[in-house]
């Protein structure tokens, strides 16, 4: 296992573990377990209140904030990556840091700005 | 990983020679990648959709990691099937599962136009490029990538030749999050405290200065689409909030009834004499 | 494989900037943020005075600080920031046209005294037509955010007629339309069209950028670099297949020609025009057309001169369809707004005339077209927001009959913006028009310039019927009535009406000033 794929053969080995793990723990489990169903306890378990309606819900347009602020923070931390991991390095200077602050002043400034708002209260 | 550098430098020195492990990548990711685009137009349930989607970007992280760019790889994968694609969800969940599209064609014969002129778009931009690229000599990332430099190049990029456009990005995204407030939050500063709200009743601004009764209270269904039970035994219909009504209690209408008066619930009248309540009449 | 040793490279210094170059972007940007955190600290009541104070300063200051780096800026212009943006005498041009018209635009979105409250929605999280919406009707409040925004999108329109590479340019159009769209939907009457023309200038929108990316990315694919310059070099002298030249570059025009409303790419624009709040379309129809075809003029003089002979007649039908659509179509309009949307998709084909000539006489000549454009479509739009019932603006060509009859100064006013657009002598257009047409006449182009003046000819009819109905109909009994505007919106209409007049008796200086230069990269 060495080489350019090689290194990736290891992310290809977890995948490989994970999955039989979880089909061997599954399977394990409806073999052991007795199954005796009834259609109460088929119901899907909601805080031990008897379901209503689908599980299709519509949710509320506020929650779309939260999102779109993880979005933010995504695209935020694909910019501090390489940033992260050449910052020390000699050359990368006082420069990258300042060219990365102003960079996140202006992504603090939407924050502030949604703070202020009280979005990210939970009312 | 030096060694296979300086092999795909060379290899990339002369013309492209795929190896093994690449073309064995290409031909497990690149069905999976086209059948997600493909179920993501064709599925009828939008959330299907989204999660095809999600296949095909997945595919093609996978893909850019086989094709020494592990950086892009990693953030197609943390950014648009992670952050994006549940955007993409929330939006969908937002406008319901169960909206459907309008069928109706404003324009007559405007989808099969659509569709040969969709389908002709893509011909000719894939028989072009696929013509263009046999041309093309490909120099791969063996260099740039040389001592697992790619994120430092890419780092090297973003703060010298690209710096504008990096910084200007941070202007979309404030913007973005503009958007989205204006749009998808309103102003609740305006509104009453619960104190206020106890007030107004007494006042009799509203029709009753109780709370509604909660469902399911004295019933014989722990359910919020099952109505309230009032003490003598009749059922309080107000209890089921109007928008469940409206779907599941149709479901529920034969226990409704039940409980209203096919089986003796509990009289509040039973503990009374029966001579007492003639005597009332 | 994940263990990282940067490898031994030179030092990165602190990036070379031609602050002075750049301080009028800077300034907006700058001020866009400040605005960003004026809406989330300062108290409702104060908001809009101070939102309005910082916008007009800012845009003051970067006018200012324009005024003070055109006096002494090099001949030959400049590229700054790692050459991703370049500020040459055109891109000079267009900033000071922009400037002028995004503090008219500015004005007129900062108005209250047309409508109570100003033209924006109070909350447009509430949903239309419900009893908080009606609620919010009898508000006075507005959506401050419309401000940061104008000045997001102004910048952003800054910086794409000043951008270098195509990368830099993708996402200054993304800065310059992400605003747009979402202020397409502020419109505090008649909601859910508003909304509705959002929504499809979003979409249409999303899949013209999706398009100028696969452009961008073929491009790429054929040069190695997406500088404008490299792939000119690469034109001129490569042994790559043009196939990727031509697939990226009528990709990335299509992107281009969305912006700029240039038909057939303009499906959008009748319905956008006339769904927004109309100071918004006042300032896309001026402002995004100077900054599109400042775009397109970049990239086909600096990107594509060397290979024009192969892709000229294909802009040749894309300019004669856009004349035509717009023309034609035009005629058959019944709403102001409409009409006027059509009148800018016929007007974006007279100036693609211009774009493709290809010389200086064609730079300097679509430039001042774009100038005179600007104004007169910012003050007929400023105008068309003064008509109004009780359900607001009266947009109807039937309620306008008579106009003249009620306020004969609006009816002059608007009489006179017309015959601008139609290019009738001692008015800005018939200079625009005329350059324009030179311009093509001397680059070989005479029969498109024959269909530019037939096409011309067909609109003037349409802006006269309107003259006509003003003038010598009989206004209906219950008709609208003509708003007495407050200061902003009486500047914002006086500047365009007096640019329109002042470049068409005088039009030497703007002429000269468009001419001085050509494109820096």
């Amino acid at each position: 296992m060495h080489g350019y794929f090689g290194a990736y053969g290891l992310v290809a080995l977890l995948l490989v573990v994970g999955a039989v793990f979880v089909t061997v723990a599954l399977t394990a489990n409806r073999l052991l377990r007795p199954a005796r169903p009834t259609p109460q306890k088929l119901l899907t378990y909601e805080c031990g209140v008897d379901p209503v309606g689908g599980g299709w819900a519509q949710s509320y347009v506020r929650y779309y904030v939260f999102t779109f602020l993880y979005v933010v923070f995504a695209v935020d931390a694909v910019f501090l990556f390489p940033w992260a991991t050449v910052f020390a390095a000699p050359g990368f200077g006082v420069a990258t840091l300042v060219e990365m602050f102003v960079f996140l002043g202006f992504l603090a400034v939407g924050i502030l700005y949604a703070w202020r708002k009280g979005v990210l209260s939970w009312a | 990983m030096s060694n296979s550098a300086m092999l795909l430098a060379q290899a990339g020195a002369e013309v492209a020679k795929v190896s093994t492990g690449e073309a064995i990548s290409f031909w497990i990711l690149a069905p999976l990648a086209l059948g997600g685009a493909l179920g993501m137009i064709f599925a009828r349930n939008a959330v299907h959709s989204a999660m095809f989607l999600v296949l095909t970007m997945l595919s093609l992280g996978v893909m850019y990691m086989v094709q020494q760019a592990p950086f892009l790889g990693f953030v197609q994968i943390i950014v648009y099937t992670g952050a994006i694609m549940m955007l993409f969800l929330f939006v969908l969940m937002l406008v319901g599962r169960d909206s459907s599209d309008s069928v109706v064609e404003v324009l007559r014969g405007q989808r099969v136009w659509a569709a040969i002129l969709g389908i002709g778009l893509a011909g000719l931009l894939v028989t072009g490029v696929a013509e263009a690229l046999t041309s093309v000599r490909p120099v791969g990332l063996a260099e740039q990538n040389a001592g697992g430099a790619n994120v430092a190049n890419i780092g090297r990029s973003v703060f010298t030749d690209y710096l504008f456009p990096f910084e200007l990005t941070s202007a979309l995204l404030i913007t973005a999050a503009l958007g989205a407030m204006v749009l998808g939050y309103t102003d609740k500063s305006k509104r009453r405290t619960q104190r206020e709200t106890a007030d107004a009743r007494f006042r009799g601004e509203h029709d009753r200065p109780s709370p509604l009764p909660g469902p399911g209270v004295y019933a014989t269904a722990n359910s919020v689409a099952v109505p309230a039970l009032l003490p003598d035994g009749s059922i309080a219909p107000e209890s089921v909030s109007a928008i469940i009504e409206a779907t599941a209690s149709r479901e529920l209408a034969t226990d409704i009834e039940t409980v209203a008066g096919a089986i003796p619930g509990p009289d509040a009248h039973a503990l009374k004499p029966a001579a007492a309540k003639e005597g009332d009449k | 494989m994940l263990a990282l040793q940067p490898p031994p490279q030179a030092p990165i210094d602190a990036p070379q900037i031609e602050y002075s170059a750049i301080l009028p972007v800077l300034i907006l940007l700058g001020a866009a943020c400040i605005g960003v955190l004026v809406e989330a600290f300062v108290s409702k009541a104060s908001r809009w005075a101070a939102q309005v104070t910082l916008s007009l300063l800012a845009i003051l200051g970067a006018g200012l600080a324009f005024v003070l780096y055109v006096t002494d800026s090099p001949e030959r212009g400049l590229t700054t920031l790692y050459r991703t943006i370049a500020v040459d005498r055109p891109a000079l041009f267009l900033w000071g046209t922009l400037l002028a018209l995004g503090l008219g635009a500015l004005l007129l979105i900062a108005d209250r005294t047309v409508e109570r409250g100003g033209a924006f929605v109070a909350q447009a999280g509430i949903r239309p037509g419900t009893v908080q919406d009606r609620a919010q009707m009898a508000s006075g409040g507005m959506q401050t955010e419309v401000f940061p925004l104008t000045l997001f999108a102004l910048s952003g329109m800054m910086i794409f007629c000043a951008a270098n590479d195509l990368l830099t340019m993708f996402i200054a159009l993304e800065v310059l339309s992400l605003p747009l769209y979402l202020m397409c939907g502020l419109a505090r009457r008649r909601r859910l069209i508003s909304q509705e023309s959002a929504v499809k200038y979003f979409l249409l929108g999303a899949f013209a950028s999706a398009f100028f990316l696969y452009g961008l990315a073929l491009l790429y694919g054929y040069a190695g670099s997406v500088k404008l310059a490299d792939i000119a070099n690469a034109a001129a002298g490569s042994a790559a297949s043009d196939t990727l030249l031509f697939g990226g570059f009528g990709l990335l025009v299509v992107g281009l020609m969305f912006k700029a409303s240039v038909g057939p790419f303009h499906a959008w624009t009748p319905d956008v025009y006339q769904g927004s709040p109309t100071p918004i379309t006042a300032f896309m129809a001026a402002c995004t057309k100077v900054a599109a075809f400042g775009g397109i003029l970049r990239v086909l003089t600096v990107g594509f001169e060397s290979t024009s002979w192969e892709w000229r007649g294909v802009l040749w039908v894309v300019a004669v369809a856009s004349m035509v659509i717009g023309a034609v179509l035009g005629l058959t309009q019944t709403d102001i707004k409409r009409m006027l949307a059509y009148s800018s998709i016929a007007h974006a084909g007279f100036l693609l005339v211009g774009a493709l000539a290809l010389r200086p006489e064609g730079l300097s000549g679509t430039l001042f077209y774009l100038l005179t454009y600007g104004f007169t479509t910012l003050a007929a739009f400023g105008a068309v927001s003064l008509v109004r019932d009780s359900n607001g603006e009266a947009t109807h060509l039937s309620q306008w009959a008579g106009l003249a009859k009620r306020s004969p100064v609006l009816a002059w006013v608007f009489a006179f913006l017309l015959l601008a657009m139609a290019g009738i002598p001692l008015t800005s257009g018939f200079i625009g028009k005329f350059v324009v047409f030179s311009a093509g006449i001397q680059d070989g182009m005479a029969p498109l310039v024959v269909i530019a003046l037939v096409a011309s000819a067909v609109a003037a009819f349409f802006y006269l019927r309107v003259i006509v109905l003003m003038f010598f109909s009989d206004p209906a009994p219950d008709g609208p009535t003509v708003t007495v505007p407050g200061t902003f919106t009486t500047a914002a209409i006086t500047l365009g009406v007096l640019v329109t007049l002042v470049l068409g008796l005088v039009p030497a200086f703007a002429l000269d000033w468009a001419g001085t230069g050509t494109f820096a990269f």
